[in-house]
């Protein structure tokens, strides 16, 4: 059951016109389907905008830490920004209900198995295509008097946390709203792996957004996600840790 | 009595697309005809059908533009990636050049099957590229600018078409 907009009736959900005033119920869902279209488009330009200007920022810039914690917060704020419109729908996925501990033993035995082969892959295709040296994750946090510590937190902890917010979360929510269960998670795998800037990297971010989109669609929880992203970007960050302690 | 069954159903079908309606109904739940309106509301009735029909015409001529649009890009960077690689020679960067014009390809003929996500993909893949390469020379944002508004908004009005055509199906 809906209410027409027009004169407050309730009507069944298949009724295509008001049977009291003749308004169009079809217009309704036309207009929330513009919405929603609005704020997908808004949402990925917003963040395309934001990744272009710390790009634009960090380029030939010294490192300083007040610049990379400033970046991470403005991320941070603009993703619960656009979270906050929708935020009902969002406090829901992070219910611990749907999570039964065999999902929760996949969530941390697939990134073992996917970091190390993203790893040794993207190492094999950088020196192939010989385009520009490969960056050490740890190394580039070496001016700080914590290196690990603050790179584990830059790398392993902020991005799981808030890039599932914003694309498992938000994103796959508004697309949800317009196209099927299966062609959102497509299209979220898709754009997760654009707005890295990285054609090399799309080979694998994209599989990658494929399964963290499907585990999201079939649990309702970003909390699998979460799990996956960070023990993902943490063995990532060890390799990296070693493999510079090893040289050095 | 079989006389009155049929009286009983006559008067429970709507004028236009003969579906059953409650008697106390003021327009029909399928169509919106308007059951208890006078000639001048039937009138209306019937014209704003055939704005409707209009308008879906229009939407599916909107969506086939915004998917030439798609193939149109797809040759230009094809056309710019054999340029470039014959001037400059680097393979690396004709790979990834055919790559994206594949995509855009690949997009324009799932526009058939999927209007709506095809071109929202296209239009988000385009702004990408577009926002990449004013971040490695800014000097690319403002060359051809009106060919970029063009395409952006050929493809915008055949993603909302592509909204609001969808719900008629």
């Amino acid at each position: 059951m809906i209410t027409c907009q027009n004169c407050k009736s309730v009507v069944e959900t298949h009724v295509k016109f008001c049977s009291k005033c003749g308004q169009s119920i079809k217009k309704d869902i036309d207009s929330s389907r513009m919405n929603a279209i609005n704020l997908i488009i808004g949402f990925y330009v917003a963040n395309l905008i934001f990744i272009a200007c710390t790009y634009l920022i960090s380029d030939g810039s010294t490192q300083d830490f007040k610049m990379d914690l400033g970046i991470e917060i403005a991320f941070a704020i603009l993703v619960l920004c656009f979270s906050a419109l929708d935020y009902k729908n969002i406090l829901k996925l992070y219910s611990f209900k749907n999570i039964h501990w065999k999902v929760l033993l996949f969530a941390i035995v697939v990134p073992i198995f996917t970091s190390i082969i993203v790893y040794y892959l993207m190492a094999l295709i950088n020196f192939l295509l010989e385009e520009g040296e490969y960056v050490n994750y740890y190394e580039t946090y070496l001016y700080l008097e914590a290196p690990l510590l603050w790179s584990i937190i830059f790398i392993a902890i902020l991005p799981p946390i808030f890039e599932e917010l914003a694309f498992r979360g938000f994103l796959f929510n508004k697309l949800r709203e317009v196209a099927s269960g299966k062609l959102t998670i497509i299209a979220t795998a898709f754009l997760f792996a654009l707005i890295h800037f990285s054609f090399i990297s799309f080979l694998w971010i994209f599989p990658f957004g494929l399964l963290l989109g499907y585990l999201r669609s079939k649990y309702n929880t970003l909390w699998i996600g979460i799990l996956i992203h960070f023990i993902h970007n943490f063995i990532i960050l060890l390799i990296d840790y070693y493999s510079y302690n090893s040289i050095v | 009595m079989e006389i009155e069954e049929v009286k009983l159903e006559e008067t429970l079908l709507c004028n236009h697309c003969e579906t059953s309606v409650n008697d106390d109904d003021a327009f029909c739940q399928d169509c919106g005809y308007p059951l208890k309106g006078n000639e001048q509301d039937v009138a209306k009735f019937y014209a704003k059908r055939a704005m409707n029909k209009n308008k879906n015409i229009d939407a599916a001529e909107k969506i086939k533009s915004a998917k030439n649009t798609l193939f149109v890009i797809a040759g230009v960077v094809l056309l710019f990636a054999i340029v470039r690689y014959l001037s400059i020679g680097d393979i690396a960067d004709l790979i990834i050049n055919f790559i994206v014009c594949c995509m855009y390809i690949l997009l324009g003929f799932w526009t058939e099957q999927k209007p709506l996500m095809a071109l929202l993909l296209g239009l988000l893949l385009y702004v990408t590229l577009v926002v990449i390469s004013a971040v490695l020379e800014p000097m690319t944002l403002v060359k051809g600018i009106l060919w970029k508004i063009v395409i952006i908004s050929y493809l915008g009005k055949g993603i909302y078409s592509a909204s609001s055509i969808k719900t008629n199906a």
